[in-house]
């Protein structure tokens, strides 16, 4: 217990101060750009042209919103697109934790992989891919459809296109809960509703899913949330059917003339509080799983043999992935290399002729393009060697020190947690927007809003790599003479490697795809890939977009795939997209 | 070089509850090894941790030689790596990144020696653990038994003023552990260390300390050699956890010196050594080890007669159950036959030396 443990002054001063600096960055990273949205909340003012020392700081503002009917129908269709999406994604992620866990469909290792990867695709990529696909008078779908002289059109320019992509999407949050509960269920329960008579099908609706429970109900709520805060998808599919959601509405209103900061503050605030307690609610049932079903780990969970009807699963998983990867994938592929996208048949399609770089060359010869790419290069080192050696200080100061103030610059640092990507761009917007000294505009804001908006999962994948390694090995260096520092040099740092390497590294990936924070952050000397790829899109240039959404998704593809090879052994994962 | 251990009056107190370590007192000559025997949760390990520096007592002194290491009532703390101490862990705590060289070679660097020196003095510990041939070894190639002889040697290295281990090899497997442990004294005794060590396993602390210590609730219970504890011990819980497993219920009848007899309940006389402070008309409990109880009458004191109500055969011993009066015991007899049948009738005989009367509980 004694890592800053001299009780001697020298040491317990040492270890003050240590939690005074922590302290001091968290309140810099999290708690004043929190409150500075909160003072954006009450007032009418703007930080830009009022400063801050005019504010009329009343209540006043926030009931105007709150009282505003337009905000009232995008909080409804907010409410109802995250709802339909959840719906769906637990119908989707709950037959696929089932498929893979509990029967003997063949090929389940491979469609338990595949069905994460919906998880790495950043929003807007998808939200381009399905336009593409799904758009009622130009998408390729409906191309097919009238081709085969079908009557029948799809509009995903709609709410029920929303839902559709959420739920599609965001499946694999779903199936990451209820998988992992169903691998941990004690399989004589089911066999015990067996033996006293009940069928397969009784058995599951009556047993398995309500044992499951907390678990479904905890990836629910983590998906409805993620999905909350999602701009890139109801930005492309709900724009032009004039849907607004919150995240899609908070922009707008930072980018009319003038623009809205203070109503822009009080939108988000809602968006905040609903995520709040949302995350809050996850948390409780996750940490008070009432029913334990968990009994230590040495059962291998029973496999259901389907029988002919194993090969139902399949095409179902199958469905799926094609739906889900194949298909949007095709989509950009053809959107980035067809040289015009309108399809006049079938062999049009597969004609090479129709096929060039074109739009590559487009792409890259804009320098905007290799600018946004270089920015977000550095942006994302920037954010991961600041948030790895954050993560690292404060993992290891919750974890094994007894410093002063410990659990409180945990609860800080987890309180990111709850606020929603583009919540964050509008806080640190209010936070830097008025001060003089040049700071908003930078890479470094945007860097310092990224390494906030990670660190709970970077501090949480560390802490596990942390908590691997035992104590006496930390205690044995003491032992031979070595104080605090020197013994994280030499034993600590070396052997958590793999998992400071591995948190970094997911730290890169989650910087260079994020877009909401992003939104409000970036400067035309500053912009970022995820900025540029919606500036192509809003642009109407649909070939370049695909082009440019290709380009990340093998930067990310890459990427992940470096992270997954670090992280293999050490504890880390995919974090919270979106 | 290897230094004396004074603990006075220690008291560390955790979060919850009753203390851990409850106002223990003892004194560890230099070179000598001082076991501390307990069952889990009686309050060694924290003990020694406190003498580490890894634990902070919440009173009472530690001295290591003549320097004050811990006295928290006058806000003095050295910490762990000041203190000149080598430590022995449960779980090796060998370092999976180094070698075997690299892993001993560690508490040397930052104390001034040249390079020459230093691997002097790493081929010497590694010399005396027997392990010179796999000196740049990885660590997690090595296998139990030799990861804790690295540990071992990482904590001679540096001629530490007094060297602690913690349960060492409670980790290995039953035949390793027979083997390290009497290697672990000769390489103690070897190197002139001071030594406290903590166990809860009886054998280990008979064969490897100069003197014991039996903890229970905190508290230190005795502190004695390893002869003293098993034929005096102090109390009955000392009686029982180094072996005593018959417990014959009566009343003291008369006392002459040490001595005295005691009735059994059921109307037997028993002359039986007495604790102090017990005077005729008390109620006590009298233990007796199996191993003491002889199976042939021999002398006429505390010569009993008894029926065989079982016997278990264990090998080289057998295990007899014996009517005696009102109770049963438990007789061992070593060797392989087993001449006593079920239902027999045999008389013992209980040397009153082995036979010891504490306060009934």
């Amino acid at each position: 217990m004694a890592a800053f443990g001299d009780a001697r002054r020298g040491g317990r001063l040492f270890a003050w101060a240590w939690s005074a600096l922590l302290l001091a960055i968290l309140s810099f990273l999290v708690i004043y750009p929190v409150m500075m949205l909160l003072l954006g909340t009450l007032t009418d003012g703007n930080p830009v042209t009022d400063g801050y020392a005019n504010m009329h700081v009343s209540l006043d503002n926030f009931f105007t919103v709150l009282s505003n009917p337009n905000v009232h129908e995008i909080l409804g269709n907010s409410l109802i697109a995250c709802f339909g999406g959840t719906v769906f994604a637990v119908l989707i992620g709950l037959t696929f934790a089932w498929i893979v866990v509990r029967t003997n469909t063949p090929w389940k290792g491979l469609i338990a992989a595949t069905g994460m990867l919906p998880l790495f695709v950043p929003p807007l990529v998808a939200g381009v891919a399905w336009s593409i696909l799904g758009s009622p008078k130009t998408g390729l779908i409906n191309t097919f459809l009238a081709k085969t002289g079908l009557d029948w059109r799809i509009n995903l320019y709609s709410m029920p296109g929303i839902v559709f992509v959420f739920g599609m999407y965001y499946a694999p949050y779903v199936y990451m809960f209820t998988a992992s509960a169903l691998r941990n269920m004690d399989p004589s329960l089911e066999e015990a509703a067996e033996i006293s008579g009940a069928g397969p099908v009784r058995t599951l609706f009556t047993v398995t899913f309500p044992l499951i429970l907390p678990a479904i109900i905890s990836g629910m709520l983590l998906s409805f949330v993620v999905m909350l805060g999602i701009y890139g998808v109801p930005a492309v599919l709900g724009a032009p059917a004039n849907i607004s959601v919150l995240t899609t509405y908070i922009f707008s209103l930072t980018s009319w003339s003038p623009p809205r900061y203070s109503t822009a503050a009080a939108v988000a605030m809602i968006l905040m509080v609903v995520t709040g307690i949302l995350v809050y609610a996850q948390q409780k049932v996750l940490s008070g799983r009432s029913f334990t079903t968990v009994a230590g780990k040495a059962f291998r969970p029973r496999s259901l043999n389907l029988g002919p009807w194993r090969f139902l699963t399949l095409g179902l998983a199958m469905v799926y992935l094609f739906i889900v990867v194949v298909l949007p994938t095709l989509a950009l592929v053809v959107a980035a290399f067809r040289k015009f996208l309108f399809i006049r048949d079938i062999t049009s399609l597969f004609d090479t002729k129709q096929y060039s770089l074109l739009h590559f060359e487009r792409l890259f010869s804009n320098p905007a393009t290799i600018n946004s790419i270089i920015n977000t290069m550095e942006v994302g080192v920037i954010t991961a060697v600041i948030g790895g050696v954050l993560s690292f200080a404060i993992g290891y100061t919750t974890v094994r020190s007894n410093a002063p103030g410990r659990r409180v610059i945990d609860l800080i640092a987890t309180v990111p947690v709850a606020i929603p990507g583009l919540v964050i761009g509008v806080a640190y917007l209010w936070a830097w927007i008025g001060l003089p000294g040049g700071f908003y505009g930078t890479i470094w804001i945007l860097a310092l809003a990224f390494v906030a908006r990670f660190l709970p999962d970077t501090i949480k994948a560390l802490s596990t790599s942390l908590m691997q390694i035992h104590k006496e090995l930390e205690e044995a260096a003491w032992i031979c003479g070595r104080g605090t520092l020197s013994t994280i040099a030499t034993i600590m740092l070396p052997l958590a490697r793999p998992g400071v390497v591995a948190a970094m590294t997911l730290l890169f990936v989650l910087a260079i795809r994020e877009l909401g924070s992003s939104l409000f952050l970036y400067s035309s000397g500053t912009m970022v890939m995820a900025v540029q790829l919606l500036g192509y899109y809003e642009g109407g240039n649909v070939s370049v977009t695909a082009a440019f959404s290709l380009v990340q998704m093998v930067i990310l593809g890459v990427l992940i795939g470096i992270t997954n090879r670090l992280s293999r052994g050490a504890a880390g994962g995919v974090g919270r997209a979106g | 070089m290897s230094a004396n251990l004074e603990i006075a009056n220690l008291r560390k107190v955790f979060n919850t509850g009753k203390p851990a370590v409850d106002d223990v007192s003892f004194t560890v000559e230099a070179g000598e090894i001082v076991v501390l025997l307990g069952p889990s949760g009686c309050g060694k390990t924290t003990t020694l941790r406190c003498v580490a520096g890894l634990e902070h007592p919440t009173g009472g002194t530690i001295r290591i030689g003549d320097a004050l290491v811990s006295a928290p009532e006058r806000g003095l703390l050295v910490p762990p790596r000041a203190r000149n101490v080598g430590m022995v862990f449960q779980s090796y705590a060998v370092w999976p990144h180094m070698t075997v060289r690299q892993n001993v070679a560690y508490p040397l660097k930052g104390r001034g020696l040249s390079g020459a020196e230093m691997t002097r003095k790493v081929d010497g510990a590694l010399d005396l653990v027997d392990l010179a041939q796999y000196a740049d070894r990885p660590v997690v190639q090595l296998s139990g038994g030799q990861m804790q002889r690295v540990a071992l040697a990482r904590s001679m290295v540096y001629a530490p003023r007094l060297l602690l281990l913690d349960e060492p090899l409670s980790n290995l497997d039953a035949q390793l552990r027979l083997r390290l442990r009497d290697d672990l004294r000769r390489i103690i005794k070897a190197a002139g260390l001071t030594a406290l060590y903590v166990t809860h396993d009886q054998l280990e602390a008979v064969v490897l300390g100069d003197r014991i210590g039996v903890m229970q609730n905190g508290k230190l219970l005795q502190m004695a050699s390893p002869e003293e504890v098993y034929n005096r011990p102090a109390d009955l819980f000392v009686a029982s956890f180094t072996g005593a497993s018959n417990f014959l219920p009566g009343r003291l009848r008369d006392r002459q010196g040490e001595f005295g007899s005691v009735e059994l309940d059921g109307g037997l006389v028993m002359q039986a050594w007495c604790a102090q402070g017990l005077a005729p008309g008390a109620a006590v409990t009298v233990a007796i080890r199996p191993e003491n109880i002889r199976l042939e009458a021999v002398a006429a004191e505390n010569r009993f007669d008894t029926e065989v109500v079982s016997q278990r055969f264990q090998g080289v011993q057998t295990a007899y159950a014996l009517r005696l009066g009102a109770t049963t015991v438990e007789a061992l007899a070593t060797g392989t036959t087993m001449p006593h049948p079920a239902g027999s009738r045999v008389a013992i005989n209980i040397p009153p030396q082995t036979c010891w009367a504490y306060p009934a509980q």
